[in-house]
């Protein structure tokens, strides 16, 4: 088709966004309406783990008239997604299938890290500034209702992102809350920021400049885009202009404030939550010019929609950034990169070779790389229980870019490639998983214990493998003149695995030179 | 951007109130100025009666709301002086001195001047009932029997009926009776007996009875072959058959009074769930607002005009004592009298096409050529009527969204957006319910788009909105296409033919992509991070143009060009009139074509020497606002739905937008120059504040709205002729 119109929809904490674009090879995507209404979901679920009878009744009336906008439009594929104040709700389940019933739009819910990863393309998809910027040392912090995702570049590749409770909803309510008054606001409000942020800086930015801010919020960006940036590229400014305008908000009264910014009073709270934020981060980061890009959470689920049906090339290889946080993370918990780089390369020899075997794709693919790279972590922690604690660790760290499920899925394939494997139906298991994302997780398993098998000694033994399925048997050889007694003898184990799941049976061939 | 302040500037304040004029005493002005043309001999007879009937409904219209609202004020003892220095009594008094000296200068018009030309030159005769001949008093009492009796309600005032109500802008008939052979048996209240007792030592009743609204104001005789017509006042007839309607009594005076009352709305919107319920109730109760101002005939009895005075709770200056016909709004009714076309100004009527959309042509076809700007009404609205009937039944139109602020009767408009949501298209329409003096109007129509299955919105809590806008949105080959269509006049296929504005229509998408927006906004929405071309108010117009004038004055500052023409109905904002001192001061050029109130004054040495100021009045109402900005050789051109009031700017749903195509900038520019080289129908605010004249001396002679009317039969006669096709017939073979 010429030419496809997609909505997407952002079930938010504080704000319903829908925006309807046109997708083609010829023109790329073409925004053609955006619309958006303020429903607080975020403080009903931050406070209570529930939505209100009434904002649910009030969503549901909005999505309807969302739903009608796209009929009018003619727009046959949409997709909804839900963020933190669906994510954490207690009975989400239910009240999204009352909303399903009722408005036929079904609420996907996104992982923080899926959701950070689409806000992350969205912004990448602006190609020339992005490439541009993310050259020399930069951050990104995307602000939302509930937390913050900061991330950080290492050249051109998102090395580290991390999650902190700190959204613009939540610390509002927590500054009511405390009720500090006006005079000792910026303080507490200061302080609540910095105690997060001083173990970000801690952990990851002793040998780190880093030169640029990138933000994603819904208040100051679109100031920046308007307003505060001085001619050249849209939404730049120079730190200490926005620290100077910082200190303009705080010295004025609110209704002077919402007149001089041509905003709605009633946002100028969260305008100063997300300002100070931003400040704070500046602050900490010693940081010199501020992007705002102004891109929503809408113009990623468009883009990652464009990308997968073809229309737009991807702009940025997101797959390389997974890997890079992976590679981050192992090298926090001290793996050892060779190991790591090894177990990845004879795991997606394997995987190739044996494509008409378990029928996975690339994505299954990424996840294995992942584990790959992950496998060992969980000996930071204990020697003995390498796997239960690898599965702890890779369950508590984002991996930007991955969902909820994907994430489980890559745990439970390290620990399984420690520990015996569960199977799905076994009382032991506690998961959202289901049976077919259990059977990755046996594939996968399966594939990883070879490759693990083959590296045992941690000594990288052999630099040339061939793997090739022969007479029904995936023959992995070996060409080392060192002595490989030690895996051909506790291959076995390995081997039964495999062969259970994929029917050939792997067997070791030494060819000495 | 903040403009630099020189060292003189600082030395002068802006905001000084001897710098400015009253808005109400600036409105009088120019009533004044269209009473000029009722004034004026070189005016057709008809036309002249026309103008003074227009000072007449203004002057009622300012005091419902302006006066009204001063009263409002002085009741709740406001203290807070106008820009110019006044208090709320001080203002009161002025408006109301100087509208007695103009109420005498309308009627010293109508008597000395109307009156007998109509009888003179066009063979009408205004009778009082005295004069009619034996057949004509006959023939009016046959139609007192047959048409006006059955309608009156006289009503008597007495201990168990209370003093009655006093419609709002009604005219009626006091009488003073006597009962007779009953003495003290009267029925006039006990307190107001005593007053009259007192004063006439006789017991007299009062009545009224109102003159039928729905009936003509009067009554034209039957004509003798070659005699003048005769017509008679409907209260005239009324009077001298009152006897009649009061049997048993002796009326011993009646005469005719007309009361005002404070009209304006005052909506607690927050308060208000239904907007339109709400309004619909306050409706109601305009009939019972205070009483502002009484109209009564002179010579009226005393001792029943101190009656209606003391129910009514007027102070003397309230009272105006008319020397001739209350309520002189009939005379667009005899404008309108058959027969009389020597009398009138030839109607002009536009081409019905204008050259960029040729008539039968695909609209949209014609949009996507290049934007298509009109000037109306020298060019006809019919494209825009055509736009919104094309986009109802055109099967790629899925959705129109449109704003109405005030439609015509039979609206085609309306017509076309109800046949649009019937063929399944989504049309959303806001319908500003508090249109002043339209809302009864607008409620019906808006009821009837909704059953017709549109989505009607009853504008926003807070703000009206005035904007004028329109959106088509069409799926096309390539994908989404929208149109808009955004004016300075509303979608009002009537007041189009006598109002002037301007309008464009365009598919650029920057344009479609706020026009969107505007309407998100408008349907409860967030609003937009950006906006590509349109400011719009209340949120960003005023800063918009603060910005634009200061930026003029940095260009005068910096010794680069600097000049600003900006045309308007009224000027009255304080913080743009300070901003246009300030850029005067600077040395910007600015000249002022404001139809109405302009409050700023000219000619004030370090001040406003810079700035000159016009007005014109002709027989089309100056509407459209355009705006010119040098901007150091770099001109910007707008035109918008708001005029430099705090109202526009701060309370309502405006919208300016660019004109960028530089044919459209070039046609904007000659409206504007056209405009300020007019001899004829401008007249010129003075260092006083007076409007005045043109010289015409050395001046080459422009009417600016006859030469627009000219220009526009000029083009299509043009276009008529470049699209007629000449078959050349072959010649014969010996002929070669």
């Amino acid at each position: 088709m010429a030419v496809q119109l997609f909505g997407a929809i952002d079930v938010g904490s504080y704000e319903i966004a829908l925006t309807i674009s046109e997708c083609s090879k010829k023109k790329g995507i073409r925004v053609i309406d955006r619309v958006s209404h303020r429903i607080n979901l975020g403080s009903d679920t931050f406070l209570t783990g529930k939505i209100s009878y009434e904002h649910v009744a009030e969503l549901k009336k909005l999505l309807s008239e969302y739903r009608a906008i796209m009929d009018n439009y003619g727009v046959k594929e949409y997709k909804a997604c839900g963020t933190s104040a669906i994510r954490e709700m207690v009975n989400a389940s239910i009240v999204l299938d009352e909303i399903e019933q009722q408005t036929g739009i079904r609420i996907e819910v996104l992982s923080n890290s899926e959701q950070r990863f689409l806000d992350y393309k969205s912004i990448a998809a602006r190609t020339e500034s992005f490439s541009h910027i993310i050259e020399k040392g930069t951050a990104i912090v995307d602000i939302g209702g509930s937390s913050i995702q900061l991330s950080l570049f290492d050249e051109d590749r998102l090395v580290i992102t991390e999650n902190m409770k700190l959204g613009v909803l939540r610390l509002n309510d927590q500054m009511k809350l405390i009720d500090a008054g006006s005079t000792h606001r910026d303080y507490v409000i200061e302080e609540l920021i910095n105690s997060q942020l001083k173990v970000f800086q801690h952990l990851y930015l002793k040998q780190r400049a880093v030169r640029n801010l990138i933000i994603v919020d819904d208040y100051v960006s679109p100031l920046l885009q308007n307003r505060l940036a001085a001619g050249g590229e849209p939404g730049v400014v120079d730190t200490r202009a926005f620290l100077h305008f910082m200190e303009n908000v705080r010295s004025q009264s609110r209704q002077e404030m919402a007149k001089q910014l041509g905003i709605a009073d009633d946002n100028l709270p969260l305008l100063y939550v997300s300002g100070m934020l931003i400040q704070c981060i500046i602050r900490a980061l010693n940081c010199e010019m501020l992007w705002a890009p102004g891109v929503t959470l809408c113009d990623g689920i468009i883009y990652d929609y464009a990308v997968q049906n073809r229309f737009i090339e991807p702009a940025h290889d997101f797959d390389e950034d997974i890997v890079a946080c992976a590679k981050n993370i192992a090298q926090r918990y001290l793996s050892l990169p060779d190991r790591g780089a090894a177990m990845e390369n004879i795991s997606l020899q394997i995987f190739d070779e044996t494509k008409k075997y378990h029928g996975l794709g690339a994505r299954e693919r990424l996840l294995l790389r992942i584990a790959a790279l992950l496998h060992d972590c969980g000996k930071y922690i204990s020697m003995v229980n390498s796997g239960g604690c690898a599965y702890d660790i890779i369950m508590s760290t984002e991996i930007i870019g991955l969902s909820h499920i994907e994430r489980e899925i890559v745990a439970n394939v390290v620990k399984y490639n420690h520990s015996t494997f569960e199977y799905f139906g076994s009382a032991r298991i506690k998961t959202d998983l289901d049976k077919d994302d259990y059977i990755v997780i046996a594939k996968l398993t399966a594939i990883l214990r070879i490759a693990n098998g083959l590296e045992r000694s941690h000594m990288q033994k052999c630099d040339d493998i061939r793997i090739a399925v022969r007479d029904g048997r995936l023959v992995i050889t070996m060409n080392t003149n060192q002595d490989l007694t030690m895996e051909i003898g506790l291959f076995r184990n390995r081997a039964d695995f495999f062969e259970e799941i994929f029917g050939i049976r792997p067997v070791i061939r030494q060819k000495k030179q | 951007m903040a403009a630099k302040e020189t060292e003189a500037e600082r030395k002068i304040d802006f905001s000084d109130p001897k710098y400015y004029i009253n808005r109400e005493l600036s409105w009088l002005q120019f009533n004044e100025r269209v009473l000029d043309e009722a004034r004026r001999r070189d005016n057709r007879l008809f036309e002249r009666l026309k103008f003074l009937s227009i000072t007449s409904s203004n002057l009622d219209e300012f005091f419902m709301v302006r006066v009204a609202s001063l009263k409002d004020m002085e009741n709740a003892d406001y203290r807070k002086t106008d820009i110019a220095g006044m208090t709320v009594t001080e203002q009161l008094a002025a408006v109301l001195a100087s509208t007695h000296d103009f109420v005498d200068k309308q009627y010293s018009v109508y008597n000395r001047s109307l009156v007998p030309a109509l009888e003179q030159d066009a063979g009408v005769k205004i009778c009082r009932y005295e004069e009619l001949s034996a057949e004509e008093e006959a023939f009016v009492n046959d139609y007192y029997e047959t048409e006006i009796y059955p309608v009156l309600t006289p009503m008597a005032v007495d201990s168990s009926r209370p003093f009655p109500l006093i419609l709002n802008k009604t005219l009626n008939l006091g009488a003073l009776l006597r009962r007779r052979n009953s003495a003290g048996q009267g029925i006039l209240l006990r307190q107001k007996r005593k007053k009259v007792e007192e004063n006439a030592e006789e017991d007299l009743d009062f009545a009224t009875v109102q003159v039928p609204s729905g009936l003509p104001r009067y009554k034209v005789m039957p004509q003798k072959d070659g005699a003048p017509i005769h017509v008679i006042f409907l209260e005239d007839i009324i009077r001298h058959n009152m006897p009649k309607l009061f049997l048993n009594y002796d009326v011993v005076c009646a005469s005719p009074f007309r009361l005002m009352r404070n009209a304006d709305l005052s909506i607690d919107e927050d308060e208000a769930e239904d907007l339109l319920k709400e309004i619909e109730k306050q409706l109601k109760r305009r009939q019972w607002g205070q009483a502002i101002r009484l109209e009564v005939e002179q010579g009226i009895d005393e001792r029943l005009l101190k009656i209606l005075v003391n129910e009514l709770r007027l102070q003397e200056n309230e009272i105006f004592r008319i020397d001739g016909p209350l309520d002189l709004t009939f005379l667009m009714k005899l404008y309108g009298l058959e027969g009389f076309d020597a009398f009138r100004e030839h109607r002009y009527a536009p081409p019905q096409s204008v050259p960029e959309i040729p008539a039968g042509s695909d609209i949209f076809e014609c949009i996507r050529r290049g934007d298509v700007f009109m000037h109306h009404p020298y060019e006809s609205f019919q494209p825009v009527v055509n736009f919104v009937a094309q986009a109802a039944t055109d099967p790629d139109v899925l959705a129109i969204k449109q704003t109405l602020y005030r439609v015509s009767g039979n609206s085609p408009i309306i017509a076309a957006l109800a046949r649009a949501a019937e063929n399944g298209k989504q049309v959303m329409v806001l319908v500003e319910l508090k249109a002043r003096f339209d809302e009864e109007h607008n409620i019906g129509w808006a009821k009837m788009l909704e059953k017709a299955g549109c989505h009607v919105i009853y504008g926003l809590v807070g703000l009206k909105t005035h904007s004028k806008i329109t959106l088509v949105v069409r799926r096309e080959e390539d994908g989404i296409r929208r149109y808009v269509h955004l004016a300075t006049g509303n979608y009002n296929d009537s007041t189009a033919k006598l109002y002037t504005d301007v309008g464009l229509f365009t598919c650029k998408e920057s344009f479609g992509e706020d026009a969107t927006a505007v309407f998100n906004m408008l349907s409860g929405y967030s609003e937009p991070r950006t906006w590509n071309k349109l400011t719009l108010a209340p949120l960003w117009l005023k800063d918009r143009f603060l910005y634009l004038i200061a930026r003029e004055q940095d260009h005068a500052g910096a010794g680069e060009a600097a000049h600003i023409i900006a045309k308007m109905n009224s000027l009255c904002d304080p913080e743009v009139m300070e901003a246009l001192y300030r850029a005067s001061a600077a040395g910007v050029k600015i000249e002022l074509i404001v139809r109405g109130i302009c409050c700023l004054r000219t000619g004030i040495p370090g001040v406003s020497e810079n700035i000159t100021v016009r007005s014109i009045v002709g027989n089309f109402l100056e509407h459209s606002r355009i705006f010119y900005f040098e901007n150091g050789g770099r001109p910007e051109y707008y035109a918008s739905s708001a005029d430099w009031m705090p109202r526009n700017l701060d309370r309502r749903v405006e919208i300016m937008f660019p004109l960028e195509d530089e044919d459209i900038r070039a046609k904007a520019m000659h409206i504007l120059l056209t405009e300020l080289a007019d001899t004829e129908q401008a007249q010129v605010m003075n260092a006083e504040g007076i409007y005045e004249r043109v010289d015409r001396r050395g001046k080459a002679i422009v009417n600016s709205q006859l030469q627009f009317c000219n220009e526009q039969v000029e083009a299509a006669k043009q276009a008529a002729q470049a699209n007629t096709r000449v078959f050349q017939p072959e010649k014969a073979p010996e002929d070669r």
